[in-house]
């Protein structure tokens, strides 16, 4: 008789913790999607500024045309190429910012301002980002959560390499 | 800066009555946001309800425990726990900021129970503990609910970093630079002069280090006067005092802000010899606004904020001997200190409530996410679902 509730208690709890650790995956998921479409807003903006930026005086014609080449393949770049295109969009802006620091004039002063507060959100949203992606793989690879499944059908969430290296 | 006005839910773990640096830092950013045109109400523990300004809500009489090398005021118990889910369930929260949710104390029970967009701030820096591995466990899966983390500091991340194996942004504390920046230099306190503020009795504030120091700066400065400022009895410090010297101290007791500007106008040098403990240095912070030329003892936190030596002098910490080096050198060198407090006043306007407010903002901004809302953990729970075992209070 002991030995049965022993066993029922025992699943009891077993059936406890796997509900709390699904609930608590489900939620790391709902993290990292959350934090990508922040981050995938703030990118969207930062390429609008960036072909701003293009077309303004700021550039010369050399780097505008760079600079546009850049911002239209961030902007479609599908999922695949997405973190080569914002690691070329860094590289163009970073060129571009090196030697425009002493030509700021009044008006294209405010695009810059913009741009600089934008790659500052950029940067808060990527560390939110990473940080909920790592988290979601830690979780993911303990044992129990891969023996049951309880990540269920939901994709593994990666790192995108620009995310080091942007800005 | 903003672009709706917004719900928002603070939570701090120690109680209001105490003063300290984490209830400060709540007190003026909810100040600081209530007069953006939001909607705040702050949760904290306190003995003594009827001083309590309007937006603070009070969860009960707080217990003292001891923490991190000190007595903590903090609130924890079922009790606790029942108004904390009350106070969220009945606010209709856009977004929570819990204050050190790593700490026994009602963060931790708010971000145990809520669910939804939830920012962190984490203010202590402490050294790694072995406990961890015993609270780790339990601690994590709570922490992780937190949609961004913020440390105060680099010392604060790091003392993160260490213990719970996530990371965080680093937005530092807030200060009204402008309070500090227009004080008016008083004859009283200027001359070879050495100010210290904070409470003189606790070791870990480093008195006795300057008091350590000053028979060797008095042989070189033999003018020098020191003034202390800041709560306390100072009986006990000055019989430590070499008789000789001991009409060279002189304790003012607390100084209102208004005096605190002047007196960081007025004084030769500002020396912060703390020894440990110390997070971010909001005095620092203050006095370089003020245009104080800061000399402070080497410690993380402290080589940190001061630029590892940009903004102010370092010295070796807990050396009354490099102490006095330091201090003696800039007490020759008027220019150099002209130099220092010039950049550190410009530095200053770094910590600002208008730069600070608004990067905590963004990250606000960044934890909604459409117009989902904090609710009750239990809520959203399937089986409590199941059985609809509401407790609403």
């Amino acid at each position: 008789m002991t030995r049965w509730l022993v066993a029922i208690v025992l699943v009891l709890i077993v059936g406890w913790y796997l509900s709390f650790t699904a609930t608590r995956l489900d939620r790391l998921h709902h993290r990292v999607e959350t934090s990508w479409a922040n981050l995938d807003v703030l990118l969207q903006k930062r390429a609008a500024v960036a072909l701003e930026i293009a077309h303004s005086d700021i550039a010369d014609p050399a780097s505008s045309v760079l600079l546009t080449a850049a911002a239209y393949q961030a902007r479609d770049a599908d999922i695949q190429n997405r973190s080569q295109a914002e690691s070329g969009l860094s590289g163009a802006l970073g060129l571009l910012l090196e030697d425009s620091e002493h030509l700021e004039t009044a008006a294209d002063s405010a695009l810059l301002t913009e741009l600089s507060g934008l790659t500052d959100k950029v940067r808060v949203a990527i560390a939110i980002h990473t940080d909920a992606v790592a988290r979601t793989q830690m979780v993911r690879r303990k044992f129990i959560v891969r023996l049951f499944r309880l990540a269920g059908t939901a994709p593994l969430p990666i790192t995108y390499e620009f995310e080091a290296d942007v800005l | 800066m903003l672009s709706r006005s917004l719900k928002i839910g603070i939570v701090c773990p120690y109680s209001w009555d105490t003063p300290g640096g984490v209830q400060n830092h709540i007190r003026d950013l909810a100040e600081f946001l209530i007069a953006a045109g939001h909607e705040v109400s702050v949760l904290a523990p306190a003995i003594d309800e009827s001083k309590l300004p309007v937006y603070v809500v009070n969860a009960g009489k707080p217990i003292s425990i001891p923490y991190n090398g000190a007595v903590a005021r903090v609130l924890f118990g079922p009790v606790a726990f029942a108004r904390v889910r009350h106070w969220i369930s009945q606010g209709d929260f856009d977004l929570l900021h819990l204050h050190e949710p790593a700490i026994p104390s009602i963060s931790l029970l708010a971000c145990w129970a809520a669910d939804g967009p939830m920012v962190g701030t984490f203010h202590a820096a402490a050294k790694r503990q072995k406990i961890i591995f015993a609270i780790g466990p339990i601690l994590e899966p709570a922490i992780e609910k937190l949609s961004a983390r913020i440390a105060v500091s680099e010392a604060a991340r790091l003392t993160l970093t260490d213990h719970l194996d996530t990371d965080a942004i680093i937005i530092p504390n807030g200060i009204y630079a402008d309070r500090y920046a227009h004080g008016h230099s008083q004859e009283k306190w200027s001359g070879n002069t050495i100010g210290f503020i904070g409470r003189f009795e606790e070791p870990r504030k480093g008195l006795s280090i300057l008091v350590d120091a000053l028979p060797i700066i008095s042989r070189f400065a033999p003018d020098v006067k020191v003034f202390v400022a800041g709560p306390g009895e100072p009986e006990e410090v000055i019989k430590s005092i070499d008789p000789q010297l001991r009409p060279r101290f002189e304790f003012l007791g607390k100084i209102s802000e208004e005096e605190k500007a002047n007196f960081m106008s007025s004084i030769a040098l500002y020396v912060a010899p703390n020894t440990g403990g110390e997070s971010f240095g909001i005095i620092l912070a203050e006095a370089l606004a003020g245009g104080a030329c800061v000399v402070a003892s080497d410690i993380p936190a402290f080589d940190d904020l001061l630029g590892h030596g940009e903004y102010g002098a370092l010295f070796e910490s807990e050396s009354p001997t490099e102490l006095a080096k330091v201090v003696i050198d800039l007490l020759r060198d008027a220019e150099k200190r002209k130099q220092l407090s010039l950049r550190g006043k410009i530095h200053a306007q770094e910590f600002d409530w208008k730069n600070v407010a608004e990067k905590i903002y963004s990250v606000y901004e960044m934890s909604i996410v459409g117009s989902e809302k904090v609710r009750l953990a239990s809520d959203t729970r399937p089986w409590n679902r199941f059985l609809n075992k509401e407790e609403k209070s």
